[in-house]
């Protein structure tokens, strides 16, 4: 295949190409300087491994493992499954001639608050969404160290947006990481804000 | 201070208590202290690194160590091998890190307190100062890949991604390093 420079990245992920794309490179100088820096990334990367003596690591860490509270004794499973059991039948007795008509008004609210929440959340993320469009160009063009801060804090902002989701799609009535997960959409909301004001002004 | 020959007779004796991987984590059920100092000479020095790499420096970096200590203690019963214990443990000090960054409001990797040796080569601080500048999964991955020589089956497991998209964020990664060291290193 003949390689032209466009393809340069594309024969990078193909490795039946780099032949190709090394025949290229001996005739194009920037292609010849593209392929050097991607060897080199590899071989220098060890390099970043960060090390230093920490002679006070481990007595600091064995001394707070030593000041935990010991796990207590976990009780055998089948006693725990006999007494959930117990408590059942119990519960099914007693609660019995009301089940019926309880258990479906139970459920449908919860389903009901759950499609509520999940509808106001999908709201306010669209919201944001336009308001990071509104942002992005300019904060996206803009070459100061002030907007590569915001751009930076943004993109951890995603990252955790994006995992937190992860967690409330596998856990969908966990309150707790649904409220988690909306003060980090405020976050968002007030640096995206922060920064259309940076740039009215400027 | 304990020298890297102490350090590694330390790891054989260690080793010879605990015989297999699978008595080294019944004995870290027990909560035997021994156990878990077995686990930080063999993954210590990789938490350290991927904690600096996070937090931006060498204190918060060994507190995010000390944490993720405390946390895989705590869990340890609730831990039932589905991936290596070293595995486990670079995902509880992820989650620490970012805790961190959070609490602190920093964005993490942003100090970066290491001094340049006089003798690095300029295309190695570029590459360390470029890491800092592209996605921050992308960077996770090579991080852990590149950098720590972890397999991608292990970071997929640590990132909870399939093993094609860790693949597939380090070569998003090392073309985002090309493209900046493009322009600093013409």
């Amino acid at each position: 295949m003949i390689i032209e420079c466009a393809d340069l990245d594309r024969a990078l992920a193909i490795p039946e190409l780099m032949p190709d794309a090394r025949a290229h490179a001996e005739r194009c100088e920037r292609c010849r300087h593209q392929l050097y820096l991607w060897g080199e990334i590899s071989r220098l990367a060890p390099q970043l491994h960060a090390d230093w003596e920490s002679p006070s690591l481990w007595p600091r860490i064995r001394a707070g493992l030593a000041a935990e509270p010991a796990r207590r004794v976990r009780t055998p499973v089948w006693r725990w499954a006999l007494a959930a059991a117990a408590m059942v039948a119990i519960a099914g007795a007693l609660l019995g001639p009301w089940r019926s008509a309880r258990a479906p008004a139970r459920d449908f609210l919860t389903e009901g608050a759950l499609q509520e929440v999940q509808q106001a959340e999908s709201a306010y993320a669209r919201s944001i969404e336009r308001l990071s469009a509104v942002a992005a160009p300019g904060l996206q063009q803009s070459p100061g160290p002030l907007a590569a801060a915001y751009r930076e804090k943004l993109l951890l902002l995603d990252t955790a947006i994006s995992d937190l989701t992860a967690h409330v799609e596998r856990n969908r009535y966990n309150t707790y990481l649904r409220t988690e997960l909306a003060s980090l959409y405020r976050e968002k909301q007030k640096t995206l804000q922060e920064w259309v004001a940076y740039a009215k002004r400027n | 201070m304990v020298g890297a020959s102490q350090l590694a007779l330390m790891n054989r004796f260690e080793a010879a208590a605990y015989n297999s991987d699978a008595d080294l984590l019944a004995a870290c059920r027990r909560q035997d202290l021994g156990a878990f100092e077995q686990l930080y000479l063999a993954h210590g020095a990789r938490l350290k690194s991927i904690a600096w790499h996070l937090v931006g420096n060498r204190e918060d970096a060994e507190d995010a160590v000390q944490e993720t200590f405390l946390k895989a203690y705590r869990a340890i019963g609730s831990f039932h091998g589905q991936s290596g214990i070293g595995t486990w443990l670079c995902r509880i000090a992820i989650n620490v890190c970012y805790d961190l960054a959070r609490k602190r409001r920093l964005a993490p990797e942003a100090a970066g307190e290491f001094p340049a040796p006089k003798n690095q080569l300029p295309l190695r601080v570029a590459l360390e100062d470029a890491l800092k500048r592209i996605h921050p999964r992308h960077r996770m991955v090579f991080l852990l890949f590149e950098v720590e020589g972890m397999k991608h089956s292990e970071i997929a497991s640590i990132l909870e991604v399939p093993e094609g998209t860790s693949k597939a964020w380090l070569f998003e990664a090392k073309k985002e390093l090309k493209r900046l060291l493009t322009e600093k290193v013409p």
